[in-house]
């Protein structure tokens, strides 16, 4: 799309304009103590549970969504102490079951990714050693956090994969937006190394099949997993075809302590890269506040043709893997915004991509809510 | 840390009586803001700081005829008129603690490095003693910061290092800060993990604090009236 239409526009920030202020009214930026945080998070999270019984705030008309999984995911096994388990996409898919969200969603079938599209953004020598590792049964690659096993190489072909027939669908005209829960997840992993339970990274290869095979010049990569993704930002960083936007913890609190708001993109690449850093306990604040300033008048100007999204649910104020503090509905704000964005700019073309987010008890909903946005049944 | 693992040994060094001019133009071509001094054998004997350069330097108020005048000039005075005799220089021998306190004391931004003898070795700007710390704290590797409270007796920091060894994850740097409450102490330990929950859990059910640094912050701002 050329141009954003202004009504579109007004009417979005009138929305988010309203709903900060709101948020304002209710008292809910009052951060001054951590514990009212706390109690606001548990409080909009039952909020959240009411509504999805009473079901106030869906529409009836529901966008076609993909659903991509696999058993072959479960496979990945880390071991009994490992937070990036086969259990977090058990616990997914079974929420969305008992929801009935599932039999709403358009199943599609994953294919593993042919290795030329892996090869678009991992060097052919890493994705051997990748595979070796896997074939001889060694318990990590390149860092013992990295816990694999003989199925690993399997699943994370398939997770690209995943992502890839996300995208054929899209384009297709089969869906118009479409949801990956996929693992082992993608962000972290760079080019030539695995880091933070990341293979290979689903989301850049998502984003360069999306240009080779359907000649989509410029893609928006909306990053929301708490911690920042070092993997996807290098890939991309000198490539002003790829808009890399992260909003994570802070990191000198975080892993991978990298994304520093003064990180912006390297030489030809400079200006497409951004980060928005949030500190400790400052979840919905900042992040309604940052997202409003940096990632709409970014993506406006830059005009992208599809939007991938790198969505991590380990923001949240539940979560111990991180301290900002998210809330339930600061969530959906973060869901709604890009459904939002997307709208206006790419016909609502989204595939989203699940990365972190470890609390098992959450999980489901999270990803329930951030689904029911992507399918226009919630915040429309 | 001693000085000699962090300074810079590939020296660019002036003569006494190098022109300014020249000095300037060789500064500027390899972006150094500190040009050591030598004589003939290599024993250092002076040193030149932009500063020193920029005080030689005409005023950009003249009018331009004057001040092209004075400016040719001044080029051609040597180094040995402008620079710093005796300039503070620390041994190869120093620690890297030494240098930091060496530089407080005397507001300089490099100090040249020599051996007993007065032959310059090498040369330690602020922007090396940055890059040690960023090796310090372990901040050019992955991984994530805990803040933790501990009570201020001894036998505090075997537990957290005990829990944070038992979850098999590596130590970037540990640091403790001085009491942010009375007969407490701030432990920040980075942890070069991407995997932090179960560690926290494990320290708060050890009776740790994981303090909130925003708190923190907060409580230091100024009350309103």
């Amino acid at each position: 799309m050329a141009e954003l239409p202004a009504g579109v526009v007004q009417a979005f920030f009138a929305r988010t304009c309203c709903n900060y202020w709101n948020v304002l009214r209710s008292g809910r930026s009052s951060y001054g103590n951590l514990v009212s945080v706390r109690r606001v998070a548990l409080k909009s999270q039952e909020e959240m549970q009411l509504n999805y019984f009473t079901g106030e705030q869906e529409t009836e008309q529901m966008k076609k969504t993909g659903f991509i999984y696999d058993d072959t995911y479960l496979q990945h096994n880390t071991g009994d102490w490992h937070p990036e388990s086969s259990e977090r996409l058990r616990v997914i898919v079974n929420g969305l079951k008992e929801s009935g969200l599932l039999e709403k969603l358009v199943r599609i079938e994953a294919e593993p990714a042919n290795q030329r599209w892996v090869e678009a953004v991992h060097h052919v020598n890493y994705i051997m050693r990748f595979n070796d590792a896997c074939a001889m049964g060694l318990p990590d690659f390149d860092h013992q956090e990295n816990s694999i096993c003989r199925e690993s190489f399997k699943a994370a072909l398939l997770a690209a994969g995943g992502v890839i027939k996300a995208i054929d669908s899209i384009m297709v005209g089969d869906v118009e937006t479409a949801f990956c829960a996929v693992r082992p997840p993608g962000h972290h992993a760079e080019v030539d190394k695995a880091m933070g339970f990341c293979y290979f990274n689903n989301v850049a290869i998502g984003a360069r099949y999306a240009q080779r095979q359907w000649g989509m010049k410029r893609v928006g990569i909306i990053d929301f997993d708490v911690h920042h993704g070092n993997g996807t930002q290098h890939i991309f960083e000198t490539d002003p075809t790829v808009f890399y936007y992260s909003i994570h913890e802070h990191p000198s609190f975080a892993y991978p302590g990298t994304g520093r708001d003064f990180e912006c993109g390297v030489a030809a690449g400079e200006g497409t890269t951004k980060n928005s850093v949030i500190l400790p306990g400052r979840g919905d604040h900042d992040y309604r506040r940052k997202l409003t300033e940096d990632l709409i008048p970014a993506f406006k100007k830059f005009q992208p043709d599809m939007i991938l999204v790198s969505a991590g649910f380990d923001a949240h104020a539940a979560d111990m893997m991180s301290g900002v503090n998210l809330s339930t509905d600061g969530y959906d704000f973060v869901s709604e915004l890009i459904m939002n964005l997307a709208n206006a700019l790419t016909d609502g073309k989204v595939v989203s991509i699940l990365e972190g987010g470890y609390n098992l008890e959450l999980l489901p909903l999270l990803v329930e809510n951030h689904i029911k946005h992507l399918a226009g049944l919630r915040g429309v | 840390m001693f000085v000699i693992e962090r300074m810079s040994t590939d020296l660019i060094t002036a003569l006494p009586d190098m022109k300014i001019g020249q000095a300037y133009d060789l500064m500027k071509e390899r972006r150094i803001r500190h040009l050591p001094v030598s004589d003939g054998e290599g024993k250092l004997v002076g040193m030149v700081s932009d500063r020193d350069m920029r005080s030689a330097m005409p005023s950009k108020l003249l009018d331009s005829d004057s001040y092209e005048a004075t400016l040719k000039k001044v080029m051609n005075f040597t180094l040995a008129e402008i620079m710093t005799r005796e300039p503070v220089k620390i041994f190869v021998y120093y620690t890297i603690q030494d240098v930091l306190l060496i530089m407080r004391k005397y507001k300089v931004g490099a100090v040249p490095v020599v051996d007993d003898d007065g032959y310059l070795k090498g040369i330690l700007s602020t922007r090396d003693l940055l890059s040690a710390f960023v090796d310090v704290m372990g901040i050019d590797e992955p991984g994530a910061l805990l803040c933790i409270l501990s009570d201020d007796r001894q036998g505090q920091m075997k537990k957290i290092v005990d829990i944070v060894t038992e979850e098999r994850i590596s130590l970037g740097s540990v640091l403790v800060s001085k009491s942010l409450e009375q007969d407490r102490k701030a432990v920040f330990p980075y942890l070069l993990t991407n995997n932090v929950a179960r560690v926290k859990t494990r320290l708060i059910e050890a009776g740790f604090e994981l303090t909130d640094p925003m708190q923190w912050y907060f409580d230091q701002l100024p009350k309103k009236q």
